[in-house]
């Protein structure tokens, strides 16, 4: 017990928490300082104080933590070997609260953290929702609503990236069959560097709150409260973690595959994870400088925005969509991707037209760097700009709908099993909910039936429905899937059934609801409503239904905690599937494969007799 | 049983899938009562997406949960599926098919705005002002005609032209189907034609600060004779002149004012802004902890300079700080059209003197 | 093993990290990407000045202007000449040029934000040329996108002058050798890179669109 709570108190963790806090503290003085010295006195949570100390902060947590310890080496030109395993007379776990450069420490720092953000994103909604049940303020005030609204919005969208982080930095090393990401420093940079951002996140909770909704749209970003300030700024940090892993991604696929593994045999995932790659690579920069304008208009009186001194703020709603929308494909790239694995291991077929599947990531992505204005039909941006944006929207249906077609073709025939386990009805579940999310978006790309559902719920609806059926789902489909890899013990598979069967038709309830008073005329972001509306037993049902979700997450977060200790040791591939990962024991050694691999096959050609993906190359001349 | 028959079966299921859902969606997805020409082309539109939403939704969907219940293996069959790798054909077709299927509603699309966007005969204008959290009608047709509730004649488009004073709003009435966004720093424009005599409630679709929530005006459509009528009553009111400072101070503080009341209340319910009601000649306590008297010189200066004394438990900032402004050039235009020497902030202390 | 293990690290040795060359080869797709990524950043704020300022541009001083771009088109030059130094092994040239690179760098730095930057509240003029800019960061757009930009850059500048004076204090203590140098070619792609950047900011800020 006492020795737990000492590796606690002086794990990495609590060091950078530590740090971030004295570095705050050591920039608001700084500021406070100066302005001592011209004889001012600054008020308490004087904003460039604040937002100043904010920045720094984020510097302190990191080095504190130790994550930039290295590279400062580098600096003043020493070698800096990387450390491997467990350090001694530490226990396994503390792996995990330190700064570790192996990509499955890293990949499982990422996703229990995805897990308890997406918990706090989560009360969050459920704390709003229960206010809109009824008619009428109940236990809320516009200002906590409004907060609660926005950081509900942020918070979830930084619990995916760190899902996604999970999921690439776990298996795109080892299904390409390298020992580790390219750049493991870097990689951990950017898992660390996302955590000091949900915090400064969270903190502009408590310091006012803001009221702009997860957009931060100008001129209100303005005006809004000092929160605004720590939200925008979390916002861009977290920037930093996706460019990081981006780029390590990208060459980690590029420089470290295996012999043999050409770019139509890589396992979808890889294709899934580049694509989504480009993305955080490129439109991250563009929101990056949104941020970065409406922060210095703020603090330093800087004008971009602000029509007053000449500013446009629908410049701002470009450079905002530019990456925001885009973003959505990196939250449900990797998720589709998944499905893509998981489909043919259980159908036991191959996956139908494998090369459509891998390339129609890429036309997502590159379609949808086309599309951002369709969030702005409204706004009164130049009419010339509405029609092509409407016709570009309407075409990222064509690559998606290849990908569903190429599903239903895989398991048509395919001998998907008659009690299908956790993984597999999560990716059926997915399926749906995507589809209808997808099958929802057309009606927004076509101006006219916008101009009624815009800022509806039905966009509310809309988005759920795709980012539950391209994350939430596979993202839950792959943490079941790969459990016992990870963890070498395999999860309870009733408590897993028992999830499901509660969180898909609440979701199904919750999605419907939210686009049926939409339609009826309930507006998004709004604290109260108006009974007359006549949406009051679906408001009822979709708090419900959120509540019930919640509590199925909970019974998620209970059988991985529980099966670790009580379950008995998996077997290797419990599932029977070709991918290398699952050909050696679980949990994976620390550097993966002792024996090098050659790709010699197709990576899905289930069904067919002999055929084999990979073959061990001759063990490696051992060092020493 | 042979592929063939899968099919037959599947596409039967497909058929009773669609029509099923399409039907309902009249229950799940019903849209509100429509009450402009626009709504009528959009509506149609809309009905041509369920078609397609439904279609979609059952093709993937019954070709999902046909194969699984029909294909799937017993828990001990250990053997594999038909090795089918793709077929290009197939592929081609789902690309393509979808290409001109998008590409038709996108015109679809283009086709509808076009209708609801050009310009129509005898069109009427109604200039629209959004602020936090308060709306404003002017008519200048009707000699610049001012309203804090939007009357429109059945029948006529009127082309609403937008403003926003501070942040962005938006125009929403839901029976009227359409939508525009209030930009500060430029102007938009929305076309309405109202084919249903009633009332309407118009809400604030952007989010755009505390209030959101309660940024809300009536909307009522009347028929010409009505409509004439509506407008020689609201003409007739007093010239600023006529009435007491009280008077104008009432007006000045209401939405067709300068929109005071959006968040100072007068009965004391709690506000954005302190309440209005037993503030003249009370203690007031102040954000830094020191107290004072609420006189005439203590709320002029709130008004004109609101960030200087902040009443403690309020936020600084939200009020807007360019009243003194605002009021001249008020000032002026009253005065230059009545002989009347006219101080609107006087007038509006007035007014609150009177709500004890 | 142990005398074929000083070129190697820890790990090489091990075969549990990629050889030098390897890394090398990632290192630089790596340094590529990042600088694909900056480029929507930049891209992003000139795009945001045809926006903002349309077919106008302040009244900036062209002299000063003119002056800091060559200045830094010529550190570029020397930037050039260390790096082929250091591959050569000629430790002279590397180093001389390496520091006249920082140094022409830290000459633009001061020219775009002490000079050009009215915050210090400086002012003076040489041969009748006005030194100091009088664009204020709070005038409206202009001061705006002008300093968002040209911050943005100088940003850029003097994180590559910090990086130089690195690879410099390094290269005196003899850390890179024709084999291995990368940080000093990492060094100059990126100074490089901040050049070219200032080839499309220099006309976006100082010649395009009509004085206002
Ligand atoms: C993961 C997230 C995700 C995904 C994948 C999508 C996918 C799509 N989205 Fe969505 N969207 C969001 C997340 C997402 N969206 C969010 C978060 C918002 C709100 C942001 C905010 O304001 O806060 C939003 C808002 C939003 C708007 C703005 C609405 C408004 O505010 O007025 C629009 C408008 O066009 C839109 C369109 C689309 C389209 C056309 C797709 C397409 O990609 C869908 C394509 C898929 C299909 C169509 C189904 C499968 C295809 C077939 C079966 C083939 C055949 C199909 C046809 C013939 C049509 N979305
Ligand atoms: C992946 C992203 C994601 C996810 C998973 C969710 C999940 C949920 N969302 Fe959210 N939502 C967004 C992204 C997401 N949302 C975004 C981007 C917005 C837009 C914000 C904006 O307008 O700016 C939004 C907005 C939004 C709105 C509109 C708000 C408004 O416009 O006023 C609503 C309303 O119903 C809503 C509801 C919910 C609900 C009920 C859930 C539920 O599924 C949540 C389920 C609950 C849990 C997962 C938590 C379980 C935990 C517990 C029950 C307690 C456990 C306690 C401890 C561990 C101590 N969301
Ligand atoms: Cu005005 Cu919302
Ligand atoms: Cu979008």
């Amino acid at each position: 017990m006492l020795r737990t709570l000492k590796i606690l108190l002086t794990s990495a963790l609590t060091k950078g928490l530590v740090g971030q806090f004295v570095a705050w503290a050591l920039g608001y003085g700084f500021i406070a300082g100066l302005r001592a010295l011209r004889g001012m006195p600054t008020p308490w949570l004087y904003e460039p104080a604040v937002a100043f100390g904010a920045i720094v902060s984020f510097i302190g947590f990191l080095l504190a933590a130790g994550v930039l310890t290295d590279w400062l080496k580098w600096v003043v030109g020493k070698r800096t070997p990387l450390r491997h395993g467990t350090p001694e007379g530490k226990p396994e776990w503390s792996r995990y609260v330190n700064v570790d450069y192996n990509h499955k420490v890293i990949g499982i720092q990422y996703g229990i953290s995805a897990i308890l953000v997406l918990l706090v994103g989560g009360i969050f909604a459920i704390i709003f929702r229960i206010e809109l049940a009824q008619p009428g303020m109940q236990w809320l005030t516009n200002d906590q609503f409004n907060t609660l609204f926005s950081a509900h919005g942020i918070v979830m969208i930084a619990s995916i990236l760190l899902g996604v982080g999970a999921m690439v930095n776990y298996l795109v090393p080892l299904m390409i069959g390298a020992s580790d990401m390219a750049f493991p420093r870097l990689n951990a940079f950017s898992y660390w560097v996302s955590l000091p951002a949900v915090v400064l996140i969270l903190a502009g909770m408590a310091v006012g709150g803001w009221d702009t909704g997860w957009v931060g749209y100008s001129t209100l970003s303005l005006r809004a409260p000092l929160g605004v300030v720590l939200f925008l700024l979390g916002f861009w940090i977290n920037g930093f973690s996706s460019i990081a892993s981006s780029i390590n991604m990208l060459v980690t696929a590029t420089t470290m595959r295996a012999k043999g593994m050409t770019l139509f045999r890589m396992p979808i995932v890889v294709w899934g994870a580049a694509a989504a790659s480009i993305i955080q690579l490129t439109a991250t920069q563009t929101v990056g400088v949104a941020l970065t304008m409406t922060v210095a208009e703020r603090v330093l009186g800087l004008n971009f925005f602000d029509p007053n001194g000449g500013g446009n703020p629908i410049l701002y709603q470009h450079l905002f969509w530019f990456y925001s929308h885009p973003v959505v494909y990196v939250f449900v790239l990797p998720g589709l991707s998944i499905i893509s694995e998981l489909l043919p291991v259980y159908a036991r077929k191959p996956l139908f037209g494998y090369r459509w599947v891998a390339l129609s990531s890429f036309g997502i992505a590159l379609v949808g760097f086309l599309v951002w204005a369709h969030h702005m039909f409204t706004s009164g941006m130049a009419d010339v700009l509405r029609m092509p944006f409407m016709f570009s929207t309407m075409l990222v249906a064509v690559p998606t709908g290849v990908k569903f077609f190429s599903w239903v073709a895989t398991i048509w025939e395919g001998k998907l099993p008659k009690n299908p386990p956790t993984p597999l009805l999560f990716v059926l579940g997915a399926i749906s909910v995507f589809l209808i999310g997808g099958v929802t978006g057309p009606i927004l790309g076509t101006i006219p039936t916008d101009l009624h559902l815009h800022d509806s719920y039905w966009i509310v609806g809309h988005f759920h429905a795709t980012m539950f059926g391209g994350y939430i789902f596979p993202f839950f489909a792959a943490l079941y899937y790969w459990y016992p890899k990870v963890s070498g013990h395999m999860y309870k598979e009733r408590l897993g059934k028992i999830h499901f069967w509660l969180m898909l038709p609440a979701f199904w309830v919750m999605s419907i609801g939210q686009m049926s008073v939409g339609l009826l005329g309930m507006r998004r972001r709004v604290a109260d409503y108006d009974p007359a509306l006549g949406i009051t037993t679906t408001q009822v049902l979709i708090t419900l239904a959120a509540l019930v979700i919640g509590w199925s997450v909970l019974i998620m977060v209970y059988n991985f905690i529980s099966s670790a200790r009580s379950q008995p040791v998996a077997e290797t591939n419990p599932w029977r599937s070709r991918s290398p990962e699952w050909q050696i024991p679980s949990p994976v050694p620390e550097f993966n494969y002792d024996v090098p691999f050659e790709v010699v096959g197709e990576p899905y050609d289930y069904g067919l007799a002999g055929s084999v993906y990979t073959r061990n190359l001759a063990p490696a001349p051992s060092g020493d | 049983m042979g592929r063939f028959r899968h099919f037959i079966s599947v596409v039967i299921l497909l058929i009773a899938s669609t029509v099923g859902l399409r039907f309902l969606f009249e229950y799940i997805f019903a849209l509100p009562i429509a009450a402009s020409a626009e709504a009528g082309p959009i509506d149609t539109l809309f009905n041509g997406h369920y078609w397609m939403i439904a279609f979609l939704f059952s093709l993937i969907m019954v070709f999902m949960i046909y194969s699984v219940f029909v294909f799937r293996r017993q828990d001990d069959d250990e053997t594999d599926g038909p090795h089918i790798h793709g077929n290009t054909k197939l592929e081609v077709g789902w690309t393509i098919i979808p290409l001109f299927v998008v590409l038709g509603f996108g015109v679809w699309g283009a086709v509808t705005l076009n209708e609801i966007t050009r310009p129509k005969e005898g069109e009427m204008t109604v200039n629209v002002t959004g602020k936090q959290w308060i709306w404003n009608f002017s008519y200048p047709e009707q000699d610049n005609l001012g309203s804090g509730e939007l009357v429109l004649p059945v029948g006529r488009t009127t082309v609403l032209k937008m403003n926003a004073d501070d942040v962005i709003h938006s125009f929403w009435v839901p029976e009227f189907r359409v939508k525009q966004d209030l930009v500060p720093g430029r102007e938009t424009t929305l076309r309405i034609t109202p084919t249903q005599i009633g009332s309407y409630k118009l809400r604030c679709a952007e989010i755009c600060g505390l209030n959101h929530t309660l940024m809300e005006a009536d909307v009522r459509v009347v028929s010409d004779a009505d409509f004439q009528a509506w407008v020689e009553e609201k003409s007739a009111a007093p010239a600023f002149a006529e009435m007491t400072p009280e008077q104008r101070g009432a007006f000045w503080a209401s939405a067709e004012g300068f929109g005071c009341v959006a968040c100072h209340s007068q009965d004391g319910t709690p506000g954005v802004g302190p309440t209005w009601k037993g503030l003249y000649s009370h203690e007031v306590e102040l954000a830094d902890g020191s107290t004072t008297t609420a006189d005439d010189t203590y709320i002029t200066t709130a008004i004109y300079d609101p960030n200087a004394q902040v009443v403690s438990g309020f936020n600084p900032n939200i009020m807007p700080q360019n009243y003194r402004d605002q009021f001249a050039t008020r000032e002026q235009e009253v005065e230059s059209a009545e002989a009347i020497d006219l101080d609107i902030a006087a007038d509006l202390i007035a007014f609150i003197k009177t709500l004890q | 093993m142990s005398a074929a293990t000083v070129q190697t690290t820890h790990d090489e040795a091990h075969g549990h990290e990629v050889p030098y060359a390897t890394q090398i080869r990632s290192n630089r797709l790596g340094l590529w990407l990042f600088l694909f990524s900056e480029l929507f950043l930049f891209g992003a704020l000139f795009t945001s000045r045809f926006v903002l300022w349309g077919n106008t541009r302040p009244d900036l001083s062209q002299e000063v202007g003119l002056l800091a771009t060559g200045v830094l088109l010529l550190s570029s030059y020397f930037m050039y000449r260390s790096e082929t130094g250091a591959a050569y092994g000629d430790q002279k040239r590397f180093l001389r040029s390496a520091l006249i690179a920082a140094l022409m760098g830290l000459l633009f730095f001061i020219m775009v934000v002490v000079m050009e930057w009215n915050v210090f509240g400086l002012s003076g003029s040489l041969f009748g040329i006005e030194l100091f800019g009088h664009l204020k960061p709070s005038d409206g757009v202009y001061g705006g996108v002008f300093y968002a930009m040209t911050g943005m850059h100088a940003l850029h500048v003097l994180s590559g002058i910090v990086l130089i004076l690195i690879i410099w204090w390094n290269g005196r203590r003899g850390v890179f050798t024709p084999e291995r140098h990368w940080g000093v070619e990492a060094t100059a792609i990126y100074w490089h890179y901040v050049d070219v950047v200032w080839i499309f900011f220099y006309p976006a800020l100082y010649l395009m669109g009509q004085p206002a």
